[in-house]
């Protein structure tokens, strides 16, 4: 049974429309990848799951409706979004932000545990963590963006473009977290821009353009398509 | 010199209370609330109902005011303001309707006369030659009380951690699951009930009449725009500036000049500086 099933999603935003039916799964502990170009919708997806946009068409998680559901309660649920462009809360210490990520729980030692991992995965955030999340550099500012949601302790991570605009060691010590968190259990839904990074942790895939879904496969076949090598992967 | 320093130090506490209340909602909600004032005034009104009619002990008196008030603004945030939310013009006529519907309530309930609240504290302190009424004293003592235990509150507890996230980042907020509906109605809850502490504070010392909330709305309307809208810093620096230059100028020169000073400033502030002095952006 899968973990998220979502079909025939359907979002507007006033009379334009972002997406036009989508229909994805991600099954538990799996790392999908959604690719596509600038304005695909892909970040409409996420917000669409958690429930920050208004959508119509199916939307369960562990079999059970999102659709009523409102977006603090999806977090309750076991979903966590790392949203575009980081959105720190900019004049908190990033320990603050990171223990925002876990407000709704109430099991001191779990979100203890937590942290520790949080710190294990990115040991910088624990020297910066009295530090005021503006003053981070982008990369470090994208680890607390993550290690935030994991505060959530979500069975599924929403993670949407945490390589953009970093600098290329960082970005691969991004990676490396993100197929750590996968090995831990975590499913995860990632939208990326850098499709070779993604084609390389994901299992699935999914290519969205103009709001719908084109191709959908394993890295493997989707390398093989010739039309995804030119578009994606420039060869 | 003295009386300048402490009866400074009385009204800019004062005006602190009003302005930090005023900020916080406008900061975490987006709520210009024109009723501010009435809340004030309702807490005097309600202390005065509570001690001359029903002949409460004072001190349990000015509790219920504060925690009365506080609610009643919650039931305002909750049924007035929640569904027109997002317009802030919406927002602006409804809470200004709150205001004057106070105000004429409490017109028709206690009539137009001014009215007396005992002091909570009597006599007077000399202070290196200056008598100051003990009840100013307790105002700035209480004042400064209220507003650390708002300071600890908002960086030490969960849920002043997530008003603050909102007012940083609402959007974020959301993706924390922090149930950003009930906070407005919290975080409403808290600015009325410090602005109806102010009227509890003052209202021995000033005159209770209905329409006692006007000035102190402008006055706290005034502050947060010179101190930067949203900004509670910036709202207690406000509040010192104006407080004192208008004690300086009504000491020095007339009341009456005394009461141009928010006016000026705050033309002042939008024409050279329209973020305010603390403000990380303009508001208008
Ligand atoms: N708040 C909004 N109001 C109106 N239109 C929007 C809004 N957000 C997104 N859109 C539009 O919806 C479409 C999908 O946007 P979305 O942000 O989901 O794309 P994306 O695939 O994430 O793009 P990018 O790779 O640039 O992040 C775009 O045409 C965009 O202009
Ligand atoms: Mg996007």
């Amino acid at each position: 049974m899968p973990l998220l099933e979502i079909e025939g999603l359907v979002v507007h935003y006033g009379k334009a429309i972002a997406l036009e039916g989508v229909t994805l799964t991600v099954e538990p502990g799996e790392l999908v990848g959604v690719l596509g170009p600038n304005g695909a919708g892909k970040t409409t997806l996420l917000k669409a799951v958690s429930r920050v946009v208004p959508a119509s068409g199916r939307l369960s998680f562990k079999n059970r409706d999102l659709g009523p559901m409102p977006a603090h309660k999806v977090v309750g649920e076991g979903i966590c979004h790392c949203p575009e462009g980081r959105r720190l809360f900019p004049e908190l210490t990033v320990l603050k932000n990171l223990m925002l990520g876990a407000y709704l729980r109430d099991d001191k030692d779990g979100i203890a545990a937590d942290l520790e991992r949080v710190y294990g995965l990115f040991p910088v955030l624990r020297e910066r963590r009295t530090q005021q999340a503006s003053t981070l550099s982008g990369g470090e500012q994208q680890m607390v963006a993550i290690g935030r949601a994991l505060m959530g302790r979500p069975s599924l991570l929403l993670l949407d473009e945490p390589s953009v605009g970093i600098a290329h060691r960082l970005k691969n010590e991004i990676f490396r977290a993100i197929r750590d968190i996968r090995d831990s259990g975590t499913a995860i839904l990632l939208v990326e821009q850098d499709a070779r990074s993604a084609m390389a942790v994901a299992d699935r895939i999914y290519v969205l353009e103009h709001g719908r879904v084109t191709h959908e496969g394993t890295p493997a076949s989707l390398a093989d398509d010739d039309s995804i090598r030119q578009a994606y992967l420039g060869v | 010199m003295i009386e300048i320093l402490v009866y400074g130090a009385v009204i800019s506490a004062i005006y602190a209370m009003l302005a930090v209340g005023f900020t916080l909602i406008f900061g975490v909600a987006r709520i210009l609330n024109l009723a501010h004032g009435a809340f004030y005034a309702l807490g005097a009104y309600t202390v005065y109902a509570l001690t001359a009619n029903l002949h409460v002990p004072l001190l349990v008196a000015a509790a219920i005011a504060v925690v009365g008030v506080g609610l009643f603004g919650v039931a305002v945030e909750r049924v007035l303001v929640r569904p027109l939310r997002r317009s802030q013009l919406a927002v602006l006529m409804i809470t200004l309707s709150v205001g004057l519907m106070v105000e004429q309530v409490l017109l028709l309930t206690f009539g137009s006369e001014a009215r007396n609240v005992p002091s909570m504290v009597e006599g007077a302190y000399e202070i290196l030659g200056a008598d100051i009424s003990a009840q100013r004293l307790l105002a700035l003592a209480a004042s400064i009380v209220i507003l650390a235990g708002l300071w600890l509150f908002m960086q030490h507890t969960r849920l002043g951690s997530a008003i603050l996230a909102i007012s940083q980042d609402a959007e974020a907020a959301r993706y924390m699951g922090i149930p950003s509906d009930r906070i407005y109605s919290i975080v409403m809850g808290i600015s009325a009930g410090i602005a109806a502490a102010a009227g509890v504070l003052v209202a021995p010392f000033q005159t209770v009449i209905p329409s006692m909330g006007l000035l102190p709305l402008v006055k706290a309307f005034s502050i947060v725009i010179v101190g930067g809208l949203g900004s509670i810093p910036g709202s207690i620096l406000g509040a010192l500036l104006l407080g004192y230059t208008e004690t300086l100028i009504a000491f020095e020169v007339s009341i009456e000049w005394s009461q141009i000073v928010s006016v000026a400033a705050v033309l002042l502030t939008l024409v050279l500086r329209p973020a305010g002095l603390l403000g990380k952006r303009a508001a208008f």
